[in-house]
């Protein structure tokens, strides 16, 4: 409640800034001045102040130009791959204690389940000698770059919510996606391409479905546009076949010449935007495909993320997105699907699906953090890496029945997740979980924690990036979040 | 309009001060000129939330009391001994109001004063009030076509401004038949517009357009946004949703001019209704729209509540304009709603049997009465033919045997020996239950009549009683708003406080007073008298002062131009190229879409692209799955229907055009208009252009354009006549395959992309 109010003072204050001023003075229409590469709303006719550019400026100086989010769906678990627990294999097989159970919800855990230990063997790496187990032999030896939060929690414990959480600020639809916000209030470093560019890998996307990359409330610029590996890159991308290049050329000069035309005779300063975004659509037609064109790359780059060109991979989206963030694109979600781990098949197997997620992503993200950086560009590009939630220290025992593989529940209460680049300490390890994993017990980070943590590296003071909806200003915190100072370099 | 005013003084006009006007004399008016410096400085400290220092200066009674200081915060009739006075002129910053922010204007503080002194009394805010019969202005001019053309006129007189010539009659057609029943006009509703030389011939032309079975339609296209109506479930696997007969039954309500007090009830009680017909029933899916979360491990009580809430919302925003989600967790900041009424509201919903179950039950498993109706047709047509062999036969039969009963979820009260309670949820923590509370409406917004059980029946009889000052405000605004892209109170989702002003409130009581009392809540009549008003028919061309002057057109002194809705875009093109299928009603379908867009989690349902009529019916029968909706809607800024939207913000983006370019769904409607532009003549382009143009706008082109398009077809068909191989790749459809008829596609999907297609003007 304290944090509402200090907002509610917070948005009081800010109505004395040109921002605010601004944006209220056109309503929801601000948006389209702060606009990505789509600009024009067409409420905003007439408006023609070149020094609305000036609102594209973040709060404070950035620390991070670009944001490449390597989303793990449905939710790796933290006691496979980073936290050590020892006293956890010892208690493998015992009955949870009922002092663990009380008053807790789980999504599929009835009854007393029994511990499980970890099925992985842990090291320490790297100068600051983070632990790591042995299912990511390559992310052993980046350990030096990132900081780990060790004591994630959120609020939500099924799938689909969990990721609007991580992803809008909020367990239900119908709110902005991190990158719209962030589209929103920065705009796009490239005019050419889309401000937010999502990529998904694996059987589906999200449980979320795309949803968690909508624009939910804020106008329709600032959806995240999905590239795909099959068919067109951007949908409709592509020339109809049979038409050549040149006639589209002159297509889009006749359609132009003729909307001046119209101009002339109707005065709506909407359609030179149209003759605009008509002249863009045609550029981006040939910058999408260039971006998205991994084939051009040395054998070298293959080699180290492990990539075949042509294919729907998560290496593949690696690489597309070190090239998406090199030519400017803001906001770069990756998804990769099927984390979800809870022993009922062996796709949901600790002993096999698991393994494989962590085959199929373990080399191509530890190649995107070198590849950054031995081009200078994790100086200014943060990668953040993570589930919705974690997994359960207990077994999952749906029905009361001991599952056919090793698998876990869905846990809220810690999880890691991890940062590197941008404005962010290179091997810091931050927040402690109890002996078993189960609950953290030092430097919590809440989801909307993370997210002002996000915006504050990119600049925005996350109480101040608001949207006017419905009688309220809304934030991608919703009323709450704390930056976590202690992890910025 | 504090932000209006500043924003107009930044566009360097004048329009602003009569706006103040209405609000009256010489009197400070609490409305108009104390609220919004409340609201904009004091209420985040002093309001619903947070009432520091132990004042609110929400309501009169608390402003007047003593704050925990000890002193008198309002003394009407003296500001000298006010503290609300002394600490906003305050020197030591410690004591000054707003504390660390900039102090108030010295016109601000003056104005505070003045009302202090006149008595400082309270007002309602406008829209809590009930309509007040208004009296059309008297103007001296020959203008006015009907009353509302004498509000628009006042106002804009008042300006110095004129209103503009009427439109150009190709124009104003297309511009009715667009707005009355998303279509655009065919060739023969041109010609027998622009031949009919009689004085009635617009009046003519609108009754013709109100009795389409397609007015319905288009109605129904913007109902569904609010309705959050989708074929699926929402959240997870997103599973198919039987819920298509409602949204016939949308459209027949429209289309038969179902009373929208009726219209309302049977949407939100029609079960509770004595003895209710099933399409009574059908109708109550309104409220079941909402998402199923069908991912294992949930707690369906959990998504039932989440459910239940939505249902609270979406009947506030779309009835009473009014945002009560923030009221979920705590007192309404600004407006007069406390925590505890947003329960109340929500016991009224919280007692139906659904309960987030992946069947979605309870389902009506019944023919709804279009389905009865077809089949008695398709009866009777089959009793009187005699070759069972002959085709109009056999696709009778056929058209039968697909009328079958669909599972239309439906709302079902619990049996009273299992009903529920209803509890304050704790700052909306569904799991932290507070006080118990009971049914009732919010008391800024009337009661239910002394006596009225408490239920939903009631509920829904309370929105559309002429006690409730919101209804029919909000919903005359609805549809002026899709008339002329914007509301009188721009804000369509919220009239409180925090809401836009309306830029004519005296029309707006008028012609909801009207739309209640003389046509009975008929839509039919509203609209009608809207597009026959002189106002609805002005010319939309903008000269340079009508910018300047008025870049939003507050003011209404030209007709509107605005971008065709996703639906209309789609529709346009289809009828243009002659591919359009009229047919009403029935299943959601499935035009072509990209494959692996709907790579959506597990793949439950699969998109199949539709091969036959139905490849090309109106978009509002597309499948709409609300977690992959339709991709070129979308584009064109449909909401994903999620939550309930009221006004779907227009974007102008190069996707927009990627879409009208390049989807086949657009280059088989080129490849149609070309063949229809082909149809009248042999070889000659000129003319085949000339056709082409006057189907998508009823006007001969201009000779610029003329000229611009015949140079294109020209480099068009000098490609094709060297490129048979593109010729061939090019035309997808059954159409011959020739270079003549490849460069006019090209030249249609040129034609399809211009501004003054693609717009409403």
């Amino acid at each position: 409640m304290e944090k509402l109010l200090k907002e509610l003072e917070q948005t009081d204050r800010q109505a004395t800034t040109r921002r605010y001023f601004l944006k209220q003075s056109i309503g929801h229409m601000g948006a389209m001045a702060l606009g990505g590469m789509m600009m024009g709303c067409d409420l905003f006719k007439g408006a023609s102040d070149p020094s609305l550019d000036s609102l594209r400026l973040s709060h404070f100086a950035p620390k991070a130009k670009r944001v490449i989010f390597l989303h793990m769906s449905g939710a790796p678990s933290q006691l496979e791959l980073f936290e050590n627990k020892p006293l956890l294999r010892d208690l493998d097989g015992l009955d949870c204690p009922p002092s663990l159970l009380e008053g807790k919800r789980f999504a599929f855990i009835v009854g007393t389940p029994k511990m499980l230990g970890p099925y992985a063997d842990f090291n320490q790496y790297g100068q600051t000698g983070s632990w790591v187990s042995h299912h990511m032999p390559y992310f052993q030896q980046s350990v030096d770059e990132v900081t780990f939060l060790r004591a994630m929690h959120t609020d939500e414990f099924n799938h689909a919510p969990a990721q609007l959480f991580m992803h809008t600020g909020s367990p239900r639809t119908g709110r902005p996606s991190f990158g719209s916000w962030v589209t929103y209030g920065l705009g796009s470093e490239n005019a050419n391409l889309p401000g937010f560019i999502v990529l998904a890998s694996g059987d589906a996307i999200p449980s979320a479905g795309k949803s968690i990359w909508g624009s939910g409330f804020l106008p329709s610029q600032y959806q995240g546009v999905q590239c795909r590996s099959e068919g067109d890159p951007v949908l409709y991308i592509s020339d109809p076949k049979g038409m050549p290049r040149d006639l589209r050329k002159a297509a889009i000069e006749t359609i132009s010449n003729i909307n001046r035309v119209q101009h002339q005779e109707m005065g709506d300063p909407e359609i030179l935007s149209r003759i605009e975004q008509y002249e863009l659509a045609f550029r981006m037609q040939t910058t999408v495909p260039d971006a998205m064109d991994i084939s051009r790359e040395p054998e070298s780059i293959h080699q180290m993320y492990g990539t075949t060109p042509g294919q729907n991979s998560y290496a593949n989206n690696c690489l597309l997105a070190r090239r998406l963030a090199e030519r400017g694109v803001r906001f770069i979600q990756l998804y990769h699907a099927d984390w979800d781990t809870h022993g009922s098949n062996s796709n949901e197997a600790l002993e096999i699906g698991f393994v494989n997620r962590c085959r199929e992503t373990d080399q191509a993200t530890t190649a995107l953090l070198t590849d950054l950086k031995q081009r200078g560009m994790l100086d200014d590009t943060l990668v953040v890496w993570g589930g919705e939630f974690g997994r359960t220290p207990m077994a999952e025992n749906r029905g009361g029945k001991k599952a056919p593989f090793r698998g876990r529940d869905h846990h809220k209460e810690a999880f890691t997740m991890w940062l590197a680049g941008a404005g962010v300490k290179q091997g810091f390890s931050f927040g402690e979980t109890d002996e078993i994993g189960y609950y953290g017990v030092k430097d919590r980070v809440h989801v909307h924690d993370l997210q002002a943590t996000i915006l504050h590296l990119l600049g925005f003071d996350h109480e101040k990036l608001i949207y006017p909806f419905q009688g309220r200003n809304f934030r991608l915190t919703d009323v709450h979040g704390k930056v976590v100072k202690q992890i910025l370099s | 309009m504090r932000f209006r005013y500043i924003l107009i003084l930044l566009a360097g006009t004048t329009i602003t001060l009569s706006a103040w006007q209405w609000w009256g004399g010489n009197r400070v008016d609490f409305n108009s000129q104390i609220r919004p410096i409340f609201n904009a400085n004091c209420t985040n400290c002093h309001g619903g939330v947070k009432e520091q220092g132990d004042i609110s200066l929400l309501y009169r009674e608390k402003a007047l009391s003593n704050g925990k200081s000890g002193k008198p915060c309002i003394v009407p009739g003296h500001p000298e001994l006010s503290e609300l006075i002394t600490r906003l002129k305050a020197t030591d910053p410690d004591d000054r109001m707003p504390l660390k922010a900039p102090p108030l204007a010295d016109e601000q503080i003056a104005l505070l004063e003045r009302w202090i002194e006149e008595g400082a009394e309270w007002e309602t805010h406008w829209s809590y009030v009930a309509p007040t019969p208004q009296k059309p202005p008297f103007v001296f001019s020959f203008w006015p076509e009907n009353d509302i053309d004498k509000f628009i006129l006042r106002k804009i007189k008042d300006e110095g401004l004129t209103p503009a010539e009427e439109a150009d009659k190709a124009l104003l057609l297309r511009r009715v038949t667009l707005d009355l029943t998303g279509l655009a006009p065919s060739p023969k509703e041109y010609d027998d517009f622009l031949n009919d030389t009689s004085n009635d011939a617009y009046e003519k032309v609108v009754d013709r357009l109100l009795t389409s079975a397609h007015y319905g339609e288009r109605w129904a296209a913007m109902w569904l946004d609010l309705a959050r109506y989708g074929d699926s479930q929402g959240y997870q696997k997103d599973r198919h949703r039987d819920i298509w007969q409602y949204r016939d039954w949308v459209i027949e309500a429209f289309n038969k001019d179902m009373p929208f007090d009726q219209f309302t009830v049977e949407q939100l009680a029609g079960d509770l209704l004595p003895n209710p017909t099933v399409d009574q029933r059908i109708a109550t899916a309104f409220h079941r729209n909402t998402n199923t979360n069908d991912e294992g491990g949930t707690d369906d009580e959990e998504f039932r509540v989440v459910a239940v809430i939505d249902r609270v919302n979406t009947t506030m925003e779309v009835w009473q304009g009014t945002t009560m989600a923030c009221v979920q967790c705590h007192s309404h900041p600004y407006d007069a709603f406390p925590h505890k009424e947003y329960y109340q509201m929500m016991a009224f919903f919280n007692t139906s049997a659904d309960a987030d179950h992946t069947n979605d039950k309870p389902v009506l498993r019944e023919l709804s009465g279009i389905q009865k109706r077809q089949q008695a047709e398709l009866t009777r047509f089959i009793a009187t033919q005699k070759d069972t062999c002959h085709e109009q036969y056999l696709s009778a039969r056929q058209k039968l045997d697909v009328i079958k009963p669909s599972r239309t979820p439906v709302m079902e009260e619990l049996p009273s020996d299992s009903t529920r309670k209803t509890h304050l949820f704790v700052r909306g923590n569904w799991m932290v239950h507070g006080q118990e509370v009971f049914p009732q409406t919010p008391k800024a917004l009337t009661q239910l009549p002394k006596g009225a059980p408490t239920t939903r029946l009631s509920l829904a009889r309370w929105l559309v009683s002429p006690q409730n000052p919101m209804t029919a405000r909000v919903m005359v605004n609805r549809f002026w708003e899709q008339l002329f892209g914007r509301g009188l109170v721009e804000t369509l989702e919220d009239f409180g406080s925090q809401g836009a002003k309306p830029t004519h409130p005296e029309l707006l009581d008028w012609l909801a007073l009207r739309f209640m009392n003389e046509n009975q809540w008929s839509v039919k009549k509203l609209l009608r008298e809207v597009v026959l008003s002189a106002t609805y028919r002005q010319s939309s061309e903008l000269s340079e002062e009508l910018l300047e002057k008025d870049p939003y057109n507050m003011l209404l002194a030209r007709g509107a131009r605005v971008r065709l809705s996703a639906e209309q875009v789609r529709d346009q093109a289809l009828s243009a190229s002659g591919l359009f299928s009229p047919k009403l009603f029935g299943p959601s379908v499935m035009p072509p879409q990209p494959d692996g867009v709907w790579q959506v989690i597990r793949n439950v349902v699969k998109w199949r692209n539709a091969e036959n009529e139905d490849r090309y019916r109106r978009a509002l029968y597309t499948y709409w799955r609300k977690s992959s909706p339709y991709a070129s809607f979308i584009t064109f800024d449909a909401p994903s229907r999620e939550m309930c939207l009221s006004r779907r913000i227009r974007t102008n983006t190069p996707l927009q055009a990627l879409v009208t370019l390049n989807d086949p769904v657009y280059l088989e409607a080129a490849q149609g208009l070309a063949w229809q532009m082909k149809q009248v003549t042999a070889l000659n382009p000129e003319v085949s252009i000339r056709e082409g143009y006057r189907r998508l706008t009823g006007r001969t082109p201009s000779q610029e354009r003329a000229t611009l398009l015949l140079d294109y077809y020209r480099q068009s068909v000098r490609h094709y006549r060297t490129s048979p191989r593109d010729v061939l790749k090019f035309l997808t459809m059954d159409y011959p395959k020739t270079p003549h008829l490849a460069a006019l596609t090209a030249t249609a999907n040129v034609m399809l992309n211009m501004d003054e297609v693609l717009t409403k003007q």
